[in-house]
């Protein structure tokens, strides 16, 4: 069980910022998911997290423990793992060695292999297309490996960035059940969704994103209903819960 | 025809030691998206360091592979450390090609200044023998260079594939990002990976130095045809850079042999612009990086 804290995360590539001070903070055994517009930051959220990118400014703990100067790879014994928004299996290499990958950082080939027969117990497709080039998997089939891949270190917390990406109605709905069945068994979820009602759905809290900051933050299911959501797709500003009524025009 | 498949052989044999020569030369690019213009400066320097060995220790040339592969893998790790690890991610690959060739000339300049300009070869007690199977000749040498080629190579595929260092630097291949993900230590790969490049050009100007003769300024006709082969193989392929190096290697005899040993050095360029028009992700390339 893990706490992830983010307080005024400043962040970005290069010069500019694109996160402006984003306060986040996502509850043991919970999911958490993440909206807003194209470009708003989300996946720089995640990014920052799991230690890819080092914010300029502000604090990210789990459980207290500062992680925000740690590299990837110190990120992950932490028990924390990023499946990010692009696609990330090694596309010329089989199924079976991009899962067993999974458990790099743990330097041990033996524990790796008995904890993949585990993880394949809940994903039969690895075995399925154990040899398989993961490049000629499709689109589901790839995001599923994935899944399973991040499930390799037993983590205490999952950061998916858009999970249900270019997936069919059924697929996609096979991955909100697999992440809902994975928080039930403990895991603390974090969520990045473009396809907002499916993931409010599936989330116990809620947060908007637009430019850079956290806009918005409430129980998943109040969200879905609350109509400034509603005008920020369609691309009207919204104003925090806490400022002044809107302006009328 | 036998006047052909002679030439056939020849280049087989040639293509073999080219093969050797591209292997590092594609990883160092997969790897790091560094197009090293140094490995011919590379290839050289071993050919010169085995011709110091033999001349001045009498240690045969196949046996100074083992003793100075291990020792340039160590130069080539340091080198990448101080040179191209400094370079930042986004502008690598054009900052790396000014910073490998620096080093290329400056690999130049320092042998010329301890060897002079004129050329040399090793040549061993076995130089001119050669055996003769079903009439045709095969030279020792060239033979020897060609298993030891093989040997190599063979050794890392194997360190590719079946081991977990392999299979990082394969990762970092196909998905630096991704790699890093998971906890790969890209820069200990980065490092590592241009130490096995610089070695494995070692190796290779190792044997170079037996088959033809070399100065210092030979990296730029070696360079060229590398980069040919690497280009024809599709970029940061092993295998493609394997099967193109020996293509090129055959054509480039049969050419001498058929047409002309005077302008046999262009069928590279020549077979290269050919295919560029034909097949401009090379002639084995595939659109996913990173296929062995
Ligand atoms: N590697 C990068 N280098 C430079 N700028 C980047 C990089 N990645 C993202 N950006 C910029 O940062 C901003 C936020 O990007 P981010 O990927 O976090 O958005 P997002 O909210 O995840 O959007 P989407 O819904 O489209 O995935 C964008 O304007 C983008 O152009
Ligand atoms: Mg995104």
């Amino acid at each position: 069980m893990s706490t992830l804290k983010l307080d005024g995360v400043v962040a970005g590539y290069g010069q500019g910022d694109i996160l402006r001070g984003v306060s986040l903070e996502v509850e043991a055994g919970s999911v958490m998911c993440v909206i807003g517009p194209n470009g708003a930051g989300k996946s720089t959220i995640l990014r920052a997290v799991s230690g890819l990118l080092r914010p300029r400014a502000g604090s990210i703990a789990v459980d207290g423990q500062p992680i925000a100067s740690l590299k990837p790879r110190e990120v992950l014994s932490r028990g924390i793992v990023h499946v990010p928004q692009e696609r990330s299996l090694f596309p010329q290499m089989t199924v079976w060695e991009n899962v067993l990958l999974g458990a790099h950082v743990l330097g041990d080939r033996a524990r790796a292999r008995r904890r993949i027969e585990e993880v394949a117990e809940r994903f039969p497709i690895l075995r399925e297309r154990r040899n398989a080039h993961a490049g000629s998997l499709s689109g589901g089939e790839q995001k599923t490996v994935e899944l399973a891949r991040a499930l390799m270190l037993d983590p205490k917390l999952i950061m998916l960035d858009e999970p249900s990406m270019g997936l069919d109605p059924k697929a996609r709905q096979r991955v909100f059940t697999t992440i809902r069945g994975l928080n039930e068994t403990g895991l603390t979820v974090l969520l990045v969704e473009q396809n907002a009602r499916a993931g409010l759905e599936i989330a116990d809290e809620g947060a908007v994103m637009d430019g850079g900051v956290v806009k918005l933050r409430a129980r998943g299911r109040e969200l879905l209903d609350d109509p400034r959501v509603g005008a920020l797709y369609l691309g009207a500003p919204i104003t925090p819960r806490e400022a002044a009524p809107e302006p009328t025009r | 025809m036998h006047l052909f498949i002679q030439a056939c052989i020849l280049g087989l044999l040639a293509g073999g030691v080219y093969a050797l020569m591209a292997s590092g030369l594609t990883l160092a690019f997969g790897v790091m998206r560094v197009i090293n213009v140094a490995q011919g400066a590379m290839i050289v320097l071993g050919a010169f360091l085995s011709y110091t060995l033999f001349t001045k220790a009498h240690i045969d040339p196949f046996v100074s592979v083992v003793l100075l592969t291990p020792l340039m893998f160590l130069v080539g790790v340091a080198l990448q450390l101080v040179f191209i690890r400094p370079l930042r991610a986004d502008e690598r690959e054009e900052l790396s090609l000014l910073v490998t060739w620096a080093l290329a000339l400056g690999i130049e300049g320092l042998l010329s200044v301890l060897y002079k300009t004129n050329y040399r070869s090793t040549i061993t007690s076995y130089a001119d023998k050669s055996w003769r199977v079903l009439g045709y000749h095969l030279s020792e040498v060239r033979v020897f260079a060609f298993g030891m080629s093989v040997v190599i190579l063979t050794l890392l595929y194997l360190l590719l594939t079946r081991t977990e260092f392999g299979r990082t630097v394969r990762a970092t291949v196909q998905n630096p990002v991704s790699a890093r993900l998971l906890g790969v230590n890209v820069d200990k790969v980065s490092a590592l990976g241009f130490g096995i490049s610089v070695a494995t050009a070692t190796a290779a100007g190792a044997v170079f130095g037996m088959v033809t003769p070399f100065f210092p300024g030979s990296h730029y006709d070696l360079i060229s045809r590398l980069l040919s082969i690497i280009v024809l193989g599709g970029l940061g392929s092993l295998g493609g850079a394997i099967i193109a190096a020996l293509f090129m290697g055959m054509a480039e005899a049969v050419f001498a042999a058929e047409i002309s040993p005077t302008w046999s050095s262009f069928t590279f360029f020549i077979v290269l612009i050919a295919i560029l028009l034909l097949r401009p992700q090379g002639l084995f390339g595939t659109n996913e990086r990173g296929a062995l």
